[in-house]
C-alpha cells in the first residue's frame, strides 16, 4: 500500500458461472463494473496523499468537559499517515535539518534523553531497527518533522476520532472484540523491542497501529486535563485551573481513554520518552 | 501579432517564478542553524515565531532581550481569573524597588488569536492602566500560542464559548529568556517573585 489508503481496487473475485448464458451476463456485467469502478478508484489513489489515508467528517465525544465545554466536538475530514513515523524517515529529517540533531539540540526543545537508543547524531545502530516506530522525540521535534514534511500534527479530537475505529466500523465502541484487543494491549507492558510499523491491520480508515503500538503525540496535548474526579483534584490544581469544574468523565467503561487522558496531562513539551511517538496529518 | 502573446507568456512565467520563491522560503523547524545560535539553549528568545503587539508592531519574542520578564498568558474578554492574573502582576510592579521596576519587563500573551486583535489588546491596556514603559501585549496565530503555552508549561483549551479554561502561572524569564521561576496559583503576595527578581538582576 505505497501508493495511498484507499484500498486498491479488488480484482472481481471469480464468479463462477454455471452455464454458458450466465458466463456472458455474468462477464458483460464485470466489465461494466469494472468500467465504472475503475475511475474512483483511481481518484481515490490520487486525492489521497501517498501513505496517507482520508478520515470523513466525524464527532469526537471529549471523555472530560466542564459545564461550557462542547459536548461533540465536530471533526472535518483530513488525511492521516497510515503508519507511525519510522526511524528511517526520521533520520532523513534530521540529515536535511541539523539543528534536530542529537548534538545540536536546545534543551528547551528535548530533554536529555533525546533520541537516545540511536548510535550517533546520523546513525541508528542497533537498538534502532529503519522501520520501526521512531520514539524518544518531543512534541517540538514531531512537530518540526510534520512542518518539514508539509504536514502537522493531528489534533486530539482528530486522533481519538480516527483511533475509535475498528477494522470494520467508523464507531469502534460498539466493537466488542476491538475493545478487548485495546484493553490487552493497555494492560501489557511495551515490549523490549518494537513491532516494525504497519504491523497491526487497518482500522475502518485504513490506518495501522492506533492501538498496539507506541503511544503518539497529538498537537493540542496540552488541552488534556484530568480534574475532579481523578488525581488532578488537589487545591493546588483546583487554584491552577480556570473555567468551570468537570462535569465528569462522559464514558466510566472506556478505560483506555483514561489511560490516554492521564499520559497526555502527565506529559511537557520537551519531554520524550521510550513508547511515545507520532505520526502526522493534514488538510484535506 | 506574436509579439503580445510571447509577453504574455513571459509575464505569466515570471509571475510563476515569483510565487515558487515565496513557496521555498524555509518555515521555521527548518532555517540554518546559524540564525538561532546568538540564544543559550533554554532562551525562549530563540523562538522564530511572530507576534503583533498592540500598537500593531510584528516582533519575535527575542525583541524582548536585556531585561527580566514577568510572563502570563490570559484573553482580554476573561472574566474570572486572568483580571487576578493581571492583578497579582501590577501588585509585582509595584513592589518592585524603584531601579528594578524600570528594569523589569512585565509580558502578556493572549490565548484568543480570533477576538484578541491589536485594537482589542490596545483597549485592554488603557482599561488596565499598563504603562507602555513595561508592559508589552502581544497576540499570536493559534499554532505558535500553543507552543509558547507548551513552553511554559500552560494547560489550556478553548470550550463552546470561545472563552478559554487555562492554568494560572505566572512564569519569570532572565534578561536571557530563559526560564527561572515559575509561580502557579492566583491571589499570591508579590513577595517570592519580587524577591527572584532581586536575586536575578545585576546590581
Amino acid at each position: 500500500m505505497k501508493n495511498g489508503g484507499a484500498s486498491p481496487l479488488r480484482p472481481p473475485s471469480g464468479a463462477l458461472p454455471f452455464r454458458k448464458p450466465f458466463l456472458i451476463f455474468n462477464f458483460e456485467f464485470l466489465i461494466l463494473l469494472a468500467l465504472a469502478l475503475a475511475p474512483l478508484g483511481v481518484s481515490a489513489q490520487t486525492s489521497s496523499p501517498p501513505d496517507m489515508a482520508g478520515v470523513s467528517n466525524g464527532v469526537f465525544h471529549p471523555l472530560f468537559r466542564s459545564q461550557t465545554d462542547l459536548k461533540e466536538v465536530p471533526v472535518k475530514s483530513f488525511y492521516l499517515d497510515v503508519v507511525l513515523v519510522t526511524n528511517e524517515k526520521f533520520l532523513e529529517f534530521v540529515r536535511a535539518n541539523p539543528r534536530w540533531q542529537r548534538s545540536q539540540m536546545k534543551r528547551i526543545f528535548a530533554d536529555e534523553s533525546y533520541l537516545k537508543h540511536w548510535a550517533g547524531d546520523l546513525e541508528l545502530g542497533t537498538n534502532a531497527r529503519p522501520d520501526q516506530p521512531v520514539v524518544w522525540v518531543s512534541w517540538f521535534a514531531a512537530k518540526a518533522f510534520a512542518q518539514w514534511q508539509g504536514k502537522r500534527l493531528p489534533t486530539l479530537a482528530e486522533w481519538e476520532f480516527a483511533a475509535a475505529a475498528s477494522p470494520t466500523l467508523a464507531d469502534g465502541t460498539k466493537d466488542a472484540a476491538f475493545q478487548r484487543d485495546i484493553l490487552r494491549w493497555y494492560s501489557t507492558p511495551s515490549p523490549g523491542v518494537l513491532p516494525s510499523v504497519g504491523h497491526g491491520p487497518k482500522n475502518f480508515w485504513g490506518v495501522r497501529d492506533l492501538h498496539g503500538s507506541v503511544w503518539e503525540w497529538v498537537s493540542d496535548f496540552n488541552s488534556a486535563t484530568v480534574t475532579g474526579d481523578a488525581r488532578g483534584d488537589t487545591g493546588l490544581d483546583r487554584q491552577l485551573f480556570c473555567g468551570a469544574g468537570a462535569v465528569g468523565a462522559k464514558d466510566v467503561e472506556n478505560f483506555p481513554a483514561f489511560m490516554r487522558y492521564g499520559f497526555r496531562s502527565s506529559l511537557k513539551a520537551a519531554y520524550t520518552v521510550h513508547n511515545l511517538g507520532f505520526r502526522c496529518a493534514k488538510d484535506l | 501579432m506574436k509579439l503580445p502573446l510571447l509577453l504574455l507568456a513571459l509575464s505569466a512565467a515570471t509571475a510563476l517564478g515569483a510565487t515558487n520563491e515565496t513557496a521555498e522560503v524555509l518555515p521555521p523547524c527548518c532555517r540554518p542553524l546559524a540564525a538561532q545560535t546568538n540564544y543559550t539553549d533554554k532562551s525562549l528568545f530563540q523562538l522564530d515565531s511572530v507576534w503583533t503587539s498592540d500598537a500593531g508592531r510584528r516582533v519575535k519574542l527575542g525583541v524582548l532581550r536585556g531585561r527580566p520578564q514577568v510572563v502570563a498568558m490570559f484573553f482580554a474578554s476573561c472574566q474570572f481569573t486572568c483580571p487576578l492574573t493581571v492583578s497579582d502582576m501590577q501588585r509585582i510592579e509595584v513592589a518592585l524597588p524603584e531601579n528594578l521596576r524600570t528594569n523589569t519587563g512585565f509580558l502578556l500573551i493572549s490565548f484568543d488569536s480570533e477576538r484578541d486583535t491589536p485594537t482589542a489588546l490596545k483597549v485592554y491596556r488603557a482599561k488596565r492602566e499598563l504603562s507602555n514603559q513595561n508592559w508589552t501585549l502581544l497576540r499570536g496565530e493559534p499554532d505558535n500560542v500553543r507552543e509558547l503555552a507548551a513552553l511554559i508549561g500552560v494547560i489550556f483549551r478553548k470550550d463552546a464559548n470561545g472563552d478559554f479554561a487555562h492554568s494560572n502561572v505566572i512564569t519569570v524569564l532572565n534578561a536571557e529568556g530563559e526560564i527561572v521561576y515559575q509561580q502557579p496559583g492566583l491571589n499570591l503576595p508579590p513577595d517570592e517573585i519580587v524577591a527572584k527578581l532581586k536575586s536575578i538582576s545585576i546590581p
